[in-house]
């Protein structure tokens, strides 16, 4: 069971971060799209009533400043207390924010187990009564951290899918798989929260697991530890295959879509780009559009029908 | 009355999907909340069999049925080569990113339902949510695009299925969103459901051929073939250029020359076309302003160098392109500075913003908005005004495409607060807007009983907002001013407050920002905003 486990863990963080990556830069790789800015524009010095550089007469001789600090905490603040929802449906918000909650804390909760079994492989004790006074704050990250992720995220997946039957909106587009969603990760908290009181109050099994996955020496385990850490693991597998990754896409869709100003000037690299994509093969076949020219061409032609090539 | 709606009757041939009660419209201030007249006209029998409205009963597109089982085949598979294409990075590399991030990332919380005008005025008719045409459209995708497993369709309940009158139904939906973008403006996810109404649009015209004949044949066909959608030529241009020279000496005592292709001059204005033909009195005062604080200035006479409306920005990639780039040379061959864009909201966003990445080279020709310009010289002090002259009650609506699509906020306000003692904000206000009820081509839609499905729902909002600005002056005796620099606003003001009465009800009367200004000069014998107007 042990050497299960260390396999299976490999195997999903491997996963995990090689599905993560191709789907991110499938994202970024596609071509830059004509611009569709939004506002405020969080980087933009009005931002606060939503102003943009063309409040000011003859924009393009003036500086743009830009704080793109404040446009990324901006967007990771909310990740964390996800703001929409707290001004607009509150309710929903007590259930959502637990639930998304509970995976950022379950994650950093391993993540942390495993810096603490590599602190641990050096000699550090970690444990409430450790002798370094190291050990013993990060005995209890850990264990607020742990603690937290299953309270949450238990409480986020009982409430969710009350919530959504509750709403007549979100019923309608709710489809079956929200639901096992739900399901699969209420058991996925459920049985983490049921070993860490249960079985594990000082969740000491779970740096033993990460010891074991450092140094490849499968650790011995209470068989309902082991139970939650396949169901993770099998979590952090699936994970991938469903809307997760809008954690990081979000970000990308603020930063390269909704907040995406930055102008055309002569000589740019973006004119460069942007001449490529003018010289794209259009395939579209309305009267007037010049199938099978470029997108140049297409947009020089006037499109008038006595202009216009035969269409088939 | 049905308010749940579901998939399938998008998908059943016939009947209705939504009946629309005004009854259960949001309901209007009084005197509004009692309306004489139905509030939508009903199609006749012979325009139901000519025109599909098997939507809500109204109708923007009217597509005819096909005839025959093949003629319906090829419709749908047009169709869908023409979905396949919006993910083509050759075809629609200018809207594939946040196409496909809005498709993929949605998790249909709703949350842009409640920020949506049109969805709340219609009384929360599941139709308008604005997640509506991304489900269908996402649903046809699945089904007929990525070719998803059955299996996979049901757990992600993506099934459809297609005939000919989903599309219908499907494109006439694409014109029920004013693409206001509120909703996408409050999506945690950064997703934008507008820019599918927009994207289902664009299969329809640059696939099917199929758009308004308002906003294509003509619109920006015409502006294309004539110069102005308006279809006025540069002859005509040059005659109510006249006209207006002589106007403004009437009203003014000034003789003023408006500058017509003048080479070299620092800056092309252009204006939209409509404001020549409907509200003369904003080219007028611009030309006012401009003299008097001495800016070298031209209008031009070159095609769409007239008028800066750009209706493909709503519609159609290639001829939004087209447009912008004959503004460019229209400016180009005059030797400009740069080009300055009057009161209009969608030609602010087209012409300075969404055109910067089609533009290149000796095309990159400066462009802004005027609203900057306008402020400076009112607090420059280069003309003097009294702002006594504009003591009444005025407030400000802010079209969508220039404040909350485009970051310009503050210049309007700050002249007005130095203009208009009485000047008040709307509730909400500025990139939190909400939109005339008139966006993405509505208010020059003239179909059938569209204008009727525009004043009563679209616009709703917008109405409401108004009237609740004023509620301290709520009687006609009382002349009120909505401030609309935007030209598509403003029509659709025109529209709306005539359908409700307001003039005799309330005394408002909207127009643009440079009519204020210009009633504001110290010197002008006799008041510029005449409340006849309305
Ligand atoms: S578009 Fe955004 S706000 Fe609307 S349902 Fe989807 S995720 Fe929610
Ligand atoms: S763009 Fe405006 S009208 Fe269209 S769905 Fe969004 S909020 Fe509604
Ligand atoms: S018509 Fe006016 S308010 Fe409405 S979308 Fe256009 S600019 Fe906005």
């Amino acid at each position: 069971m042990g050497t299960l486990i260390i396999v299976l863990t490999y195997i999903a963080y491997v996963l995990i971060v090689v599905v993560y990556t191709i789907k991110i830069t499938a994202w970024l790789k596609m071509p830059p799209h004509i611009r569709w800015d939004l506002y405020p524009v969080i980087h933009e010095e009005n931002y606060r009533y939503g102003g943009s550089y063309y409040e000011q007469p003859e924009w393009w001789t003036k500086p743009r400043p830009r704080n793109t600090w404040r446009s990324l905490f901006y967007s990771l603040k909310d990740n964390f207390y996800m703001g929409e929802y707290y001004k607009r449906n509150r309710t929903y918000w007590l259930c959502l924010l637990p639930w998304h909650l509970g995976f950022i804390f379950i994650i950093t909760f391993h993540i942390l187990c495993f810096f603490a079994a590599v602190a641990m492989f050096g000699g550090l004790d970690i444990a409430a009564n450790a002798p370094h006074v190291a050990g013993r704050v990060f005995y209890t990250i850990l264990l607020l951290t742990g603690g937290f992720a299953f309270v949450s995220g238990t409480f986020g997946s009982i409430g969710m899918p009350i919530i959504r039957l509750a709403d007549r909106g979100l019923r309608t587009y709710s489809m079956p798989m929200n639901y096992f969603n739900y399901l699969f990760f209420l058991v996925v908290y459920g049985s983490g929260l049921l070993a860490w009181l249960l079985l594990d109050p000082t969740l000491d099994e779970y740096r033993a697991y990460w010891l074991g996955l450092i140094t490849l020496t499968p650790p011995e385990l209470h068989p309902m530890t082991v139970l939650h850490i396949i169901l993770f693991d099998i979590f952090l597998i699936y994970l991938p295959f469903t809307r997760s990754t809008h954690y990081i896409t979000r970000i990308l869709a603020y930063f390269f879509i909704r907040w995406d100003d930055e102008p055309n000037l002569p000589g740019s690299e973006l004119e460069k780009q942007i001449v490529g994509l003018l010289g794209r093969k259009v395939s579209w076949e309305g009267k007037h559009i010049p199938t099978g020219r470029s997108w140049a061409e297409a947009a020089m032609e006037s499109g008038l029908p006595e202009t216009k090539k035969d269409t088939p | 009355m049905k308010k749940n709606i579901h998939i399938d009757d998008f998908t059943r041939p016939g009947g209705q999907v939504t009946e629309l009660d005004p009854a259960e419209l949001d309901p209007l201030p009084p005197p509004y909340d009692k309306i004489d007249k139905p509030s939508i006209r009903k199609l006749t029998e012979e325009q139901r069999k000519r025109m599909d409205a098997s939507l809500d009963g109204i109708v923007a597109i009217g597509l005819t049925p096909p005839k025959t089982p093949e003629e319906e085949k090829a419709f749908i598979d047009k169709f869908l080569a023409g979905i396949k294409k919006l993910f083509s990075a050759d075809d629609n590399w200018t809207f594939l990113q946040p196409l496909v991030h809005t498709l993929e990332y949605c998790v249909k919380c709703q949350i842009c339902s409640d920020a949506c005008p049109v969805y709340i005025s219609s009384g929360r008719q599941d139709i308008y949510r604005p997640t509506m045409r991304p489900e269908l459209f996402r649903r046809i995708v699945s089904k007929y695009i990525k070719k998803e497993h059955p299996f996979l369709r049901k757990i992600k309940d993506s099934d459809i299925d297609l005939n000919w009158q989903t599309l219908a139904r499907l494109g006439e939906l694409a014109y029920r969103c004013t693409l206001c973008r509120r909703c996408a403006q409050v999506c945690p996810l950064g997703c934008d459901n507008a820019l599918i109404s927009r994207e289902i649009r664009k299969v329809f015209s640059q696939q099917m051929g199929i758009a308004p004949k308002e906003l294509h044949e003509k619109g920006s066909v015409q502006q294309l073939r004539v110069g102005s959608s308006t279809g006025m030529t540069p002859a005509a241009l040059k005659n109510i250029l006249e006209f207006a020279e002589e106007e403004i000496e009437e009203k003014t005592g000034r003789k003023i020359k408006i500058p017509v292709d003048k080479k070299g001059a620092d800056i092309l204005l252009i204006h939209n076309a409509g404001e020549f033909l409907a509200w003369p009195e904003n080219l007028e005062a611009f030309a006012i302003i401009l003299d008097a604080a001495g800016v070298d200035w031209t209008l031009s006479t070159e095609i769409a160098g007239y008028d800066s409306v750009n209706y493909g920005v709503w519609y159609d990639d290639f001829q939004f392109a087209r447009v912008v780039i004959r503004q460019s040379q229209a400016a180009k061959s005059l030797g400009v500075r740069k080009i300055s864009f009057g009161e209009c909201g969608h030609a602010h966003k087209a012409g300075i913003v969404v055109a910067d990445r089609v533009l290149t080279g000796d095309l990159i020709i400066p462009r802004e908005s005027s609203l900057p310009m306008l402020e400076e010289i009112v607090m420059s002090g280069r003309i003097k005004l009294d702002p006594g002259r504009n003591n009444f009650p005025v407030t400000l609506h802010d079209p969508c495409n220039m404040v909350r699509l485009m970051g310009i906020v503050e210049p309007q306000r700050r002249i007005l607060r130095k203009i208009c003692p009485q000047f008040r904000e709307m509730t909400p206000h500025g990139v939190e807007n909400y939109c005339c009820g008139g966006g993405s081509g509505f208010a020059i839609t003239q179909s059938t009983n569209f204008p009727d499905w525009r004043s009563a729902v679209s616009g709703r909002m917008k109405m409401k907002q108004i009237l609740e600005a004023f509620q301290d002056v709520p009687g006609a005796e009382v002349k009120k001013y909505v401030c609309a620099p935007c030209s598509n606003c403003k029509g659709q003001f025109r529209d709306m407050f005539e359908y409700y009465g307001v003039w005799e009800k309330s005394g408002i009367l909207y127009g643009g920002l440079v009519e204020l200004i210009v009633n504001a000069m110290a010197d002008l014998k006799k008041p510029f905003i005449q409340w006849e107007w309305h």
